[in-house]
């Protein structure tokens, strides 16, 4: 009775133990993601915010990384989040609330184009994914 | 959020789950929705959905080092509300108590539908396989009370083997539940049956000042009329009954697979129009994976 490693040997060329040149296929794959946050209404912070993979919070007080000094945001109004590869927002606890493409939201996962609304400011989210080339 | 019931959408998708590129806003997943107020998790439908939530879980479970107490509502036995359990990483924990209800017509019968979809058939680990402490529960006349949440039911029939709306009180605030029904059959048509009567009495009292209504809304009213009789209604059906109702948000949901995003917005666009044009008094939006409402 032939071993299954036999069995196997007798596949035309076919071996285990070959390398398979991941290089190759590693440089066509999807390296990274980035996302930004297009800001408008805020006046002074208008532009466009580039999101990493660390937490971004957002509000009126001088110690939010994207500080919006509108009088309808709440000091620490909401945050952006990248969890299981994805980002979300989520509402703070602020007194106008977090709106996602017009509906109120306590969280959300965000995908491309999606409008967001946080006290008179608009932000909008996109994200695109930057592949290596040869 | 103490006082908030917390609702989030695992899975929005009706029949059969559509992974892809022209879903991933709205998702792909089937029929997965959550109800939470502090310690108390309510889960309903067990669809593909349900997957990811149980990652969730089990990750929530690990950081706290608390044992998972899961309330698990089935608005019926379909495959798409059912083809997640066995997946569902917190049934595989023994120290989780899984408790699934649903209608009590069906008592026998959903305990072996749930053993018969994990046949060695049909899947590799047996029902018995699940380590949680599972108990299948058949739904009373009595209001169930968990935590600070009250739960009520009524059966619906205008669906293929019937269903089972939920309604979820706390706080004074309401959430229904009402997926996988055919609200045209009985709320449209002229000269209605006694039954049909009663059946729409029935349902527009169940909704009637819903904070939340999570609604079957599977076609455009073009769709609809090549798939009567299949379970599921039209859109502006939905939306008139539940404005009539005095609902404060309607959630379409159980989207048609054929549906992809762009169609989505489409009709969000067009439904959503049409009604804030002629009243601004409820608001509606096509329930989206990944997005928690606080009701």
């Amino acid at each position: 009775m032939a071993r299954e490693d036999d069995i196997l040997k007798d596949r035309d060329g076919f071996d285990t133990t070959e390398e398979i040149p991941m290089g190759k296929f590693a440089a066509l794959m999807p390296v990274s993601q980035r996302a930004y946050l297009e800001i408008t209404g805020s006046k002074e912070k208008d532009g466009i915010f580039e999101l990493g993979e660390t937490e971004v919070v957002l509000g009126r007080s001088t110690e939010c990384d994207i500080q919006l000094g509108v009088q309808n945001v709440s000091r620490k109004h909401a945050r952006v989040v990248f969890q299981n590869e994805e980002y979300l927002i989520e509402d703070l606890g602020s007194t106008n609330g977090v709106f996602v493409n017009g509906i109120k939201v306590a969280k959300c996962v965000l995908r491309g184009n999606d409008q967001i609304e946080i006290g008179g400011v608009k932000l909008v989210f996109n994200e695109e994914k930057s592949v290596h080339k040869k | 959020m103490a006082d908030k019931m917390l609702v989030t959408f695992w899975g929005t998708r009706g029949s059969i789950s559509t992974p892809g590129r022209t879903t991933e806003k709205y998702g792909g997943n089937t029929p997965c929705v959550t109800i939470e107020n502090q310690a108390t998790k309510i889960v309903l439908d067990a669809g593909t959905g349900i997957r990811n939530l149980g990652i969730e879980l089990v990750r929530e479970a690990e950081t706290r080092k608390q044992p998972l107490g899961i309330h698990l509502f089935l608005s019926h036995t379909h495959w798409d509300h059912i083809q997640g359990l066995p997946f569902f990483q917190p049934a595989y924990l023994k120290d989780t108590r899984v408790t699934i209800y649903g209608s009590p017509k069906k008592e026998q019968f959903l305990a072996s539908v749930l053993k018969r979809q994990m046949d060695y058939e049909y899947f590799p680990v047996s029902m018995s396989a699940l380590t949680a402490d599972i108990r299948i529960q058949e739904m009373s006349k009595e209001n169930l009370r968990l935590g600070p949440i009250t739960i009520d039911w009524e059966e619906q029939v205008f669906h293929p083997g019937g269903s089972v709306r939920y309604r979820f009180s706390a706080y004074g605030k309401k959430i229904v539940y009402a997926t996988d029904v055919e609200l045209d059959l009985f709320l449209r048509k002229q000269g209605r049956s006694e039954k049909e009567e009663v059946s729409a009495e029935e349902y527009m009292r169940f909704v009637a000042d819903a904070d939340l209504l999570i609604a079957d809304g599977m076609y455009s009213e073009e769709e609809y009329p090549a798939r009567i009789g299949w379970g599921h209604g039209s859109i502006p059906t939905v939306i008139e009954a539940a404005a009539k109702a005095n609902v404060k948000q309607l959630a379409l949901f159980h989207h048609d697979p054929q549906h992809s995003d762009k169609v989505l917005d489409e009709l969000w666009v067009k439904y959503r129009t049409r009604y804030l044009a002629r009243s601004r008094k409820m608001d509606l939006f096509w329930a989206r994976e990944g997005l928690t409402v606080a009701v």
